[in-house]
């Protein structure tokens, strides 16, 4: 897995829009929707390499923040000076983020690199953190995160369930669990389409885009092989969460699960 | 030997430790039937087999896991009572309820347990006024039984039910609009119909079995029309202590009495319509002149 994503870190973007025809973003941007974060939120994104998520996550609370302090702007228009003395004290006045945090972690030391400059160019520069570690064994404490997401990641995890279980472990006691994977399509006509798809175009497209089919074959053969929205629902309800629900994007090429630390 | 396959009465682990950590020593009648579905635990689900105690008590060894479980319903219910406080500063929306969820200790995810829009919430306060109410009807009657108290003639009960309601609206005021177009939602008109009609029940129920002529649809109606159009006059009032809209609703009162004691008899709940479009006249003449005063 690791060598995968070495070959694979510079090219993963550009390979991701041309495989999926740049719907990847807009299933990027409903997870995020999904997820509704308030400023103040504490996320941990696993697998999370060049920091789509990441980015995504910190634009959204940036927009909640502004609507926040503008409402409150509003609010303050009749304020005494004694007031506005005091707001100035204690308003976190310059945060844009309302102390929101990212933490980016991915096995790969290539991806993190790449989500680095990534940042860099596009200018984010707080409330973001890289960090190194493995999703079946996070190097974090325990009841520390608000949300935890893994974007098209925990195919890649060789054990799914002590993933899963770090994932309760991490997040705080209502905590959120949200997974962004590929899935089962049910409907069998989609079904076809999709499998050829998968099996003639993209092995090509990685080797024209990226020099490398092998791991493009490898990326849809371990689609296949993971389990289907039912199983892996039950799989997150083993490992202790609550309200385990799951979306289909696109008639269940992509699913969501969401489950609740209770 | 019953297994319980539904997940809302398996052990809430990580809102029961906190509990047990803030030192809530309620005994919680409910747990004892919840309890009951714990004879036999999913098998091999609970990594950590709590004791099953005889009683839901809170063991008292601090820190210890209390034995109350507590199903996500009561759990959701406890995030909204507890987030309530925050709406007149955030509005009836998921930010109002992640404060809610901070307050107990939980993360402000939880309020992804809850619909964006705020539906929940406002739904929850609803019923809980409307409990409110029905517990302070019953007071009253009781007091009338006993004797403590002078049965209310028919208007000026149902002017002080109503009044009595309508307040418990008075710390949200502000944001009630809002809440009022988010009930009116497709999706929510079912529960905020249902929640309506119980309530204006329950306001006749108590009421008792004073003649008035009108049959029991029409009864409905009346006072529906009269509580949905008070309300709205109430959103548009700004004179001190809302004495406008008690005054207008003392009017809408007593035309309805006026109504039930003419010759003719309510056959239809057109009549309570005509009350209902005069009321949204005043309410719509009310709107002018505060414009204009503003």
């Amino acid at each position: 897995v690791y060598q995968v994503f070495e070959n694979v870190a510079r090219k993963y973007d550009v390979m991701n829009d041309s495989m999926t025809l740049g719907i990847h973003r807009v299933w990027k941007d409903i997870l995020v929707h999904k997820m509704n974060p308030c400023p103040g939120t504490l996320l941990l994104d696993v697998a999370g390499g060049t920091g789509d998520i990441a980015f995504r996550f910190i634009n959204y609370v940036r927009s909640v923040r502004q609507r926040q302090l503008q409402r409150k702007l509003k609010h303050d228009q009749n304020l005494s000076w004694q007031e506005i003395f005091e707001s100035y004290q204690n308003d976190k006045f310059n945060n844009s983020l309302g102390d929101s945090q990212v933490v980016v972690c991915d096995i790969n030391r290539e991806m993190l690199k790449v989500g680095k400059q990534k940042a860099q160019h596009l200018g984010y520069s707080e409330g973001l953190s890289w960090v190194l570690g493995n999703a079946e064994e996070l190097p974090f404490d325990d009841d520390k995160f608000d949300v935890y997401t893994i974007a098209f990641g925990i195919r890649n995890v060789t054990r799914i369930d002590l993933a899963l279980q770090e994932a309760y472990r991490v997040l705080k006691p209502g905590g959120r669990f949200l997974c962004l994977e590929f899935s089962h399509v049910s409907n069998p006509l989609l079904s076809r389409l999709y499998d050829l798809y998968s099996f003639q175009v993209i092995p090509v497209l990685g080797e024209v885009i990226a020099g490398d089919w092998r791991s493009y074959q490898y990326l849809v053969e371990s689609i296949r092989q993971f389990p289907p929205q039912e199983e892996l629902k039950a799989m997150i309800e083993d490992a202790g969460f609550f309200r385990v629900d799951y979306e289909n994007l696109n008639f269940g090429i992509v699913a969501i699960h969401s489950g609740f630390k209770l | 030997v019953r297994c319980q396959q539904y997940p809302p009465l398996r052990a809430l682990q990580a809102s029961a430790a906190l509990r047990a950590a803030s030192d809530e020593h309620k005994k919680e009648p409910w747990a004892s039937s919840s309890q009951q579905h714990f004879d036999s635990p999913p098998a091999g689900h609970q990594p950590e087999e709590k004791p099953q105690g005889p009683h839901p008590s809170y063991t008292g060894q601090g820190g210890q896991q209390s034995e109350d479980y507590e199903s996500e319903e009561q759990l959701q219910h406890r995030i909204l009572t507890a987030a309530l406080e925050f709406v007149p500063e955030h509005g009836w929306t998921a930010e109002a309820i992640a404060e809610g969820a901070k307050t107990l200790g939980l993360s402000v995810a939880a309020a992804g347990l809850f619909h964006s829009d705020g539906s929940e919430l406002i739904l929850h306060f609803v019923s809980d006024c409307n409990t409110k109410l029905s517990e302070l009807l019953k007071k009253e009657q009781k007091l009338v039984q006993l004797g403590k108290a002078e049965k209310k003639p028919i208007d000026e009960f149902l002017r002080d039910a109503v009044e009595a309601r309508l307040r418990m609206l008075i710390p949200y005021i502000e944001k009630w609009p809002q809440a009022l177009s988010v009930l009116l939602l497709p999706r929510n008109i079912p529960s905020s119909l249902s929640l309506l009609t119980s309530m204006i029940d329950d306001i006749w129920h108590y009421a008792g079995d004073q003649s008035t002529d009108f049959n029991w649809y029409t009864r409905r109606a009346v006072l529906t029309a009269i509580y949905n159009t008070t309300e709205l006059v109430m959103m548009q009032d700004s004179s001190p202590g809302f004495e406008d809209t008690w005054r207008f609703l003392e009017n809408r009162v007593a035309d309805a009495m006026a109504m039930s004691n003419t010759a003719t008899q309510v056959q239809s709940t057109g009549e309570a319509v005509v009350q209902g479009l005069m009321g949204a006249a005043v309410t719509v003449s009310n709107a002018g002149t505060c414009r204009a005063v503003r």
